[in-house]
């Protein structure tokens, strides 16, 4: 058996502001060269678990500490500021939002600065960790003009820089799509086996990462130990078996539909017909030009050739990009086209009773999502195009996206999806819209797709996990 | 053409374009300026490689700031007393309203030169890094300043989407400048909520790094003062003592 890294015994967290702990008794220890996941719903405390591993916490929000932490065997508190982080690296979620410096050198530059790595040093440590993690090509580009995968890759390779023992991850696939997920889940194994690292992960979507743990610890929703056992690998997330909403009405049609911005020509001569009711899922490789066909849909950017709607929607993947008050209810009656009687059964319709007078802002991402629909249904815009609305998105929050976009349907409503989550898509949709290029590779009925995975390699998708379980279904 | 103006040390030119700014103020004769302002002119021209196609537009505002300042002070400046040369639909003006206001202008011209000077010739980056290993600049500073440098291009991104968005909802075709300007912070807020989570993560994936905020002993890519930026700041200073001693000379 190896040696401890870290070690806990009935450690309990409180942040200064709360009355109950969000970490309750934790007793665990993690030796080297595991690879370990910490489960558990949103808010049970996983993140602060992993932030008091690398010392973010307790100093950063005052938090208190109970019971002993040892890292390397020696209490946590022993440590001096910055120091542990020689030892334990961590990656983040968001790509956007850890980095510093302009190219990838710089930024390897900036952990060794801090570590105190002699000039002599440096060199060789970053030439290292470029061919161990292959980003050698990528030395002196800008940062910024990386593609999320590849920025999470630069973000380890931040990381690795250091020489730790132990790499921290907190969702670090949260902002990936499921295929370039994958790759990165891929190209992280081969590193720990070259390695020997021990690898702590934060994650609820365990399905992506297919065998690579050994280890769950599970947190329950009061931030105790519900679970410590050998990880199997996960099941993809349910979603409940719907029935098409479509009525045999046509809603959107397009034909010759073309897009071209400071004389770029982003989309090419785009028809298709879709019908009230309809869930169709846009799909295809990044880049393609997918959010373009979304803001042209609705009006935003400028086309060429007809599209003929009932009124089109789009709800940002950031819903509150949309709001313009101070209560939800000022949000759905903005325009003033819906009568008291309109807005009191969307009201009711989208659950937004209880929220009524709150500020936009103010409530659950799943609860804006509803507030932005309820706000296009208020202007009369029965066609809703979402963009992105799994990206980010935990089990809870899948599941709450699938029953308001059923719902919905059932109710008439049109809706187009963007996403790269097949699974999610395979739930919901009626139909697949593929584009490649700026190019409409066509419409298909959904079961088509997952039954040609050329297709969707094509396309840059992964058929989701429960194709070959339905498959019989469908014969 | 030489690059030498963008090689040169940022710090130095910083100091420098500062105490060239200080000194400026104390001239009130319209020579120092006009001479201060052709030297630099001249310097830019010999040692730099700019877009001046992009320069010329900057310097638009400027320049009619500049003609402002000649026509305000030539027709309300104060009576400082001195002979009258001319007069112009009524208004009088005299030899020291002549002076003051050409001297006012070269001001004008020569500081928005000089600032142009050196936005064009510096690279930010090593802006920063060089204020932080010259000038002792807090490293907390220096790379909350770089944070927020690669986060513009990400804000700008968001800005618009926010837009996109607000417009299908009916809102941005103000047609009056006083109803875009309370529209602004319909836009702020949504923007900000963001910036603020975004910071946020970016001290914890900083700190998770190991920065502390401590001064640091070495530098990956040190900045260093050579020769060639004491030549340098030399030569301006040449520039700016000879721009002083021709407008006392010719000013009296």
């Amino acid at each position: 058996m190896h040696e401890p890294v870290v070690s806990l015994a009935d450690v309990s967290f409180r942040f200064p502001d709360d009355q109950v702990n969000t970490l309750n008794g934790l007793t665990f220890t993690i030796r080297r060269g595991e690879r370990v996941v910490i489960s558990g719903p949103s808010g049970c405390g996983k993140s602060t678990l992993l932030y008091l591993l690398n010392r973010l916490y307790p100093l950063n929000c005052d938090g208190i500490v109970e019971g002993d932490i040892r890292l390397f065997g020696k209490r946590a508190d022993d440590y001096r500021p910055g120091e542990i982080n020689r030892l334990i690296a961590t990656v983040f979620q968001d790509p956007d939002s850890q980095f510093c410096m302009t190219t990838v050198e710089e930024e390897l530059a900036f952990t060794l600065e801090n570590l105190r790595v002699s000039r002599a040093d440096m060199e060789r440590r970053i030439v290292d960790v470029l061919a161990q993690t292959g980003l050698t090509d990528f030395r002196n580009l800008v940062i910024q003009s990386l593609s999320g995968g590849q920025k999470q890759r630069v973000a380890t390779a931040c990381a690795l820089v250091a020489e730790p023992e132990v790499l921290l991850l907190d969702e670090p696939l949260a902002h990936l799509d499921p295929l370039t997920a994958r790759n990165f889940v891929r190209w992280l194994d081969g590193i720990q086996k070259q390695t020997g690292l021990t690898v702590i992960a934060v994650e609820h979507r365990l399905d992506l990462w297919e065998g690579f743990f050994e280890r769950e610890i599970v947190l329950g929703s009061d931030g105790q130990m519900i679970g410590d056992h050998t990880a199997d690998s996960k099941a993809p997330v349910v979603f409940p078996k719907r029935a098409s909403g479509m009525t045999g009405k046509p809603a959107l049609s397009v034909s010759d539909l073309s897009v071209e911005i400071s004389g770029k020509q982003l989309l090419e001569l785009l028809s298709f017909d879709i019908g009230e009711g309809e869930i169709a899922v846009i799909a295809g490789p990044n880049g393609s030009g997918k959010s373009t066909l979304a803001k042209a849909l609705c009006g935003i950017y400028k086309h060429t050739g007809t599209v003929k709607s009932p009124g089109t929607g789009y709800v940002p993947q950031s819903p509150e990009f949309l709001f313009l008050t101070n209560s939800v209810q000022d949000e759905l009656s903005f325009s003033g086209l819906a009568t008291t009687k309109m807005l009191d059964d969307l009201a009711d319709r989208l659950k937004l009773k209880a929220i009524w007078d709150a500020h936009p802002f103010a409530v659950s991402h799943g609860q804006k999502r509803r507030v932005a629909i309820g706000a296009m249904l208020a202007d009369n815009r029965p066609v809703i195009i979402m963009d992105e609305p799994t990206s980010g998105q935990d089990v809870a929050g899948l599941q709450e996206l699938f029953s308001l976009i059923d719902e919905r349907s059932r109710e008439g409503i049109t809706f187009l999806i963007i996403t790269h989550d097949m699974e999610f898509a395979s739930a919901v949709a009626d139909s697949v819209i593929l584009i490649k290029d700026g190019r409409l590779t066509g419409k298909f009925m959904a079961e088509e797709v997952w039954e040609n995975p050329a297709l969707l390699n094509a396309h840059h998708l992964l058929p989701p996990k429960g194709a070959d379980r339905r498959e019989p279904a469908f014969a | 053409m030489s690059r030498l103006l963008h090689d040169m040390n940022p710090s130095v030119k910083f100091i420098i374009v500062t105490v060239s700014m200080l000194t400026m103020a104390f001239f009130f004769n319209p020579w120092t300026p006009l001479l201060f302002w052709i030297g630099i002119l001249i310097l830019q021209m010999t040692m730099s490689r700019i877009n001046w196609k992009l320069w010329a537009l900057m310097m638009l505002p400027f320049t009619l700031g500049a003609v402002g300042y000649l026509w305000t002070t030539l027709v309300f400046g104060a009576d400082t007393g001195g002979e009258v040369i001319g007069s112009f639909a009524g208004i009088e003006v005299t030899d020291q309203q002549w002076a003051h206001a050409w001297s006012l202008t070269f001001r004008v011209l020569a500081f928005s030169t000089l600032s142009l000077l050196f936005a064009f010739t510096t690279n930010p980056v090593t802006f920063v890094m060089s204020l932080m290993q010259q000038l002792k600049v807090p490293p907390k500073i220096a790379y909350g300043t770089m944070v927020g440098y690669q986060f513009l291009p990400v804000l700008k991104d968001e800005l618009t989407q926010i837009r996109q968005a607000q417009r299908l909802r009916g809102v941005g075709q103000d047609r009056h400048w006083w109803h875009r300007i309370t529209g602004t912070r319909r836009l702020l807020i949504p923007m900000l909520a963001g910036a603020v989570r975004k910071a946020e993560r970016a001290a914890f994936a900083m700190e998770a790094r190991g920065f502390t905020g401590e001064r640091r002993m070495e530098f990956y890519r040190p900045i260093k003062v050579s020769g060639r930026d004491y030549v340098l700041a030399g030569v301006f200073l040449v520039v700016l003592a000879l721009s002083c001693a021709g407008g006392i000379v010719l000013g009296k």
